[in-house]
Order: structure tokens, then sequence, then C-alpha cells
């Protein structure tokens, strides 16, 4: 299976402001000052010696994440991350059909958004199929695209499967199940199994009661799978203060993936007001509650960017 | 978890013996919230011999705090945690909303002041 981060934004895409793009540049001079740098030779290595906030950005656009498993793509969530990645699969068919199933953790905007940019939609010959468990979602697909909203109404392309939010099927060789999670409106998580290989999708979702018993449908979820995405939209602290708002953090994440013998797990979902800084910080401290909770172990964890990838 | 308490100048002080996760949590809620229920309003968490603290108690300490702050002008802080304790209060950003104190009287006088 591979996997690929297309969008790790939650909410709102959010473009990287001119302001922020000037304090990467002016940090990455004070430190190629500080390091000495003289010659044109030395600029890659300086590079990549750089931290990640300086260096790179998590990216902008909103929830999307492509895996590959045999001769299945499936797409998970549909937010802006999914129009660069309908340009990059035209590019790769060479002209011929494309075939991609949609799995809709929900219908909040930051999940559907990209559908009406995803350029595949709009060639019969490809075959796209959406699924999801809220009720009404293809009528919930059409509304996004009244001509109140937007210019083009979704087009038939756009095969939609009803779930009903404890599913187990197949698509393709890929076994699919699914799960409710704690999010307003709802939300499901995704259990994907191929050739032996697992990933769990589990985005938007608040976790409250964080005793054993509330946990374990979940924690049983997660169950020794090979990559967990999860929705750490916030630190401790704003996820007591934002009550309801339906995230979740690093730390709790952390434990779930303990407790559930998983052995990656990827923090995304990332707030808008976060920038790469704040980010980079939040996830070095879960590194360290990683370090002190599992001494000895524990899964690996990753903070999602687009572009982040993963062979299993 | 072990918990114990002893009530002076209507301050609850609660000692907690054990780890504090996500197995111990739902008691340590539960013993603070039938105080809350008796009309106590200021607790010291007394975390000397608390091994470890995971993201479970974290979130009890915190939804306490926030509920007694709210309801009823009460408060809630944290006394003696061992270095690796306090440690996970620094990293989760949890020792800027909250009180922490080197022993359980000067945090129990925190509040009478």
């Amino acid at each position: 299976m591979n996997i690929c981060f297309w969008g790790v934004r939650g909410s709102i895409g959010t473009a990287l402001k001119n302001s922020e793009v000037e304090l990467k540049i002016e940090e990455a001079l004070r430190l190629g000052v500080k390091a000495g740098l003289r010659e044109d030779s030395q600029v890659s290595a300086f590079m990549q010696e750089l931290p990640w906030y300086v260096r790179q950005t998590a990216g902008g656009d909103t929830a999307c994440v492509e895996i590959t498993a045999g001769d299945e793509r499936l797409i998970m969530d549909a937010g802006s991350g999914i129009r660069p990645l309908g340009l990059k699969l035209i590019q790769d068919s060479g002209g011929n059909p494309i075939k991609v199933a949609i799995l809709l953790s929900h219908t909040h905007w930051d999940h559907i958004c990209g559908i009406p940019f995803f350029v595949p939609g709009f060639n019969p010959r490809n075959t796209i199929t959406v699924y999801g468990a809220h009720s009404n979602l293809e009528e919930r697909l059409r509304d996004q695209q009244d001509s109140r909203f937007f210019p083009v109404p979704l087009p038939s392309t756009f095969k939609v499967v009803q779930l009903s939010g404890n599913d187990h099927f197949t698509v393709g060789d890929v076994e699919i199940e699914t799960i409710p999670l704690k999010h307003p409106g709802d939300s499901f998580g995704y259990r994907l199994t191929h050739n032996g290989k697992t990933v769990v999708y589990a985005t938007d979702s608040e976790y409250k009661d964080l005793s054993t018993e509330a946990l374990k449908p979940f924690v049983d979820f997660f169950q020794s799978a090979d990559l967990v995405i999860y929705d750490a939209q916030y630190t401790m602290v704003e996820n007591v203060e934002k009550e309801n708002w339906g995230h979740s953090n690093m730390f709790t994440g952390i434990d779930m993936a303990i407790e559930a013998g998983v052995k990656r797990m990827v923090f995304t979902h990332h707030d808008p007001v976060c920038d790469d800084k704040r980010l980079g910080d939040f996830f070095q401290k879960a590194e360290e509650y990683l370090r002190m909770y599992a001494p000895s172990g524990g899964p690996l964890i990753y903070l999602a960017y687009e572009g982040l990838g993963f062979t299993l | 978890m072990k918990i114990t308490e002893n009530v002076q100048n209507n301050v609850s002080r609660i000692f907690l013996d054990g780890r504090f996760d996500a197995n111990t949590c739902g008691e340590v809620e539960q013993f603070i919230r039938k105080r809350i229920d008796d009309g106590m309003h200021y607790f010291v968490l007394d975390m000397e011999n608390v091994s470890f603290i995971a993201s479970a108690g974290l979130r009890v300490v915190l939804v306490i705090a926030k509920e007694l702050r709210n309801t009823s002008r009460g408060d809630l802080c944290i006394a003696s945690p061992q270095p690796n304790v306090r440690k996970v209060f620094e990293i989760s950003g949890i020792d800027n909303v909250l009180q922490i104190h080197e022993d359980v009287e000067r945090a129990a006088k925190g509040f009478l002041q």
C-alpha cells in the first residue's frame, strides 16, 4: 500500500502568508550567518540541516489522503487537497480512464469542498465512486453544487454508495470497515486492509471520556494497524477549552496508539491558526511525551504535511 | 489508584497514589465530583506518589478545574508532582493554566489568600 497526503489542514484552507514566508527567510539567513555559510556549494547541505518549520510548510489544503492498494486507488476525503491530486491523476493516466473510490468521513466543507474542482469528475469515461455514511449523501453533494453556490452541477460521473456507519465491504481486494466517530453532525472512520497491511483513517473525532472502557471501541478499531491517520487539531488544553468542537490532540492519540499496538501514527487536520513553527513545537512536545510514556518502544509518530508518503 | 483526602479550611487536599491514566482517571474524577456535590469548591491534588500521568489524567484535572472556575468560582491546583509528572504538565501546556506548587500546604495557602 502507498499512502500520500494531499491535504492536512482542518476547518478551512489556509495559504501561507507573506509575513510567514519572510519570517522563514529571515530565520534561514540568520542560521546561515551563524553556520558561517560562505559559498554556493554549502547551500544544499545547509538547507537539509534547517529546522523543518524553516525549510518547509505543512501546507494549506484541507483533508485529502491518497491510498494506492494493488490496482485500487482510494481517496480519503475530498477537501481542497483533492484538486491537485485530480490533476496528477490525469497526468499519470496517459489518457486512459481513471477509476477511484472516494471515502468520505463526513460532509463538512473542509472534507468535500474539493469535489467541484476534481477535474477527473468532468470526464464521463472515468469511474468515480463516492462512499459515505451520512444520510442523503448524494443530495448533500448535489446541494454543494447547487447553482446558488457553484456554477456547475455535480457531474453524473460521481456514483454515490450509501453506507450505514458500521460497514464491512470491499473495493476490489481492499477490505474496508467503518466506525462512527465523535463529531458534531457525525464523522466515520475507515479501516482498510490489503495484503496483510492495515491503514486506519480516523479524523474529526473528540474523545471526551478517556477511560479504558470508553476508548475500547476505538482502540479495537486501531488494533495493530500499520498506520493510523489521526485528527490532532488541538493541544490538550485547547481540547478542553473547545469542548464539543469535535477534534482531538496528539497526546491522546499517542495513548490510544500505545494501547492499540499501532506501528505508526500520523497527526493531521491541523488548526488553521497554527503556523509551521507552532505545529513543529507541538509535535516536538508530543515526541517528548511518547519518549516518557514508552521509553523502549511505542509507535513511530509523524506530523502530516502535503507530500508526506508511506509505503507499507 | 489509592485516593485519600484531608479537608482543612474548606480546602480538600486529595492524595493520589499510583498511575493516573485511562485505567484510573474514572475513579479520580468520580471522587472529586462527589466532593463537589458535597459542597467543596477548592481542591489540591497532591501528586507526590503519582508515578505517571497520561492524557486521561491531564484531561480530568483540566475539565474539573474549568468546571469549578465556571460554575462555583472554585479552583483546583496541583502539588508536589514528581519530576516526570511535572514535565508532562509542562510539555502539555497545562502549567500555563493550572497552578503547580512545591507542596500541598503552599498550594492550600494559595487558595486562602
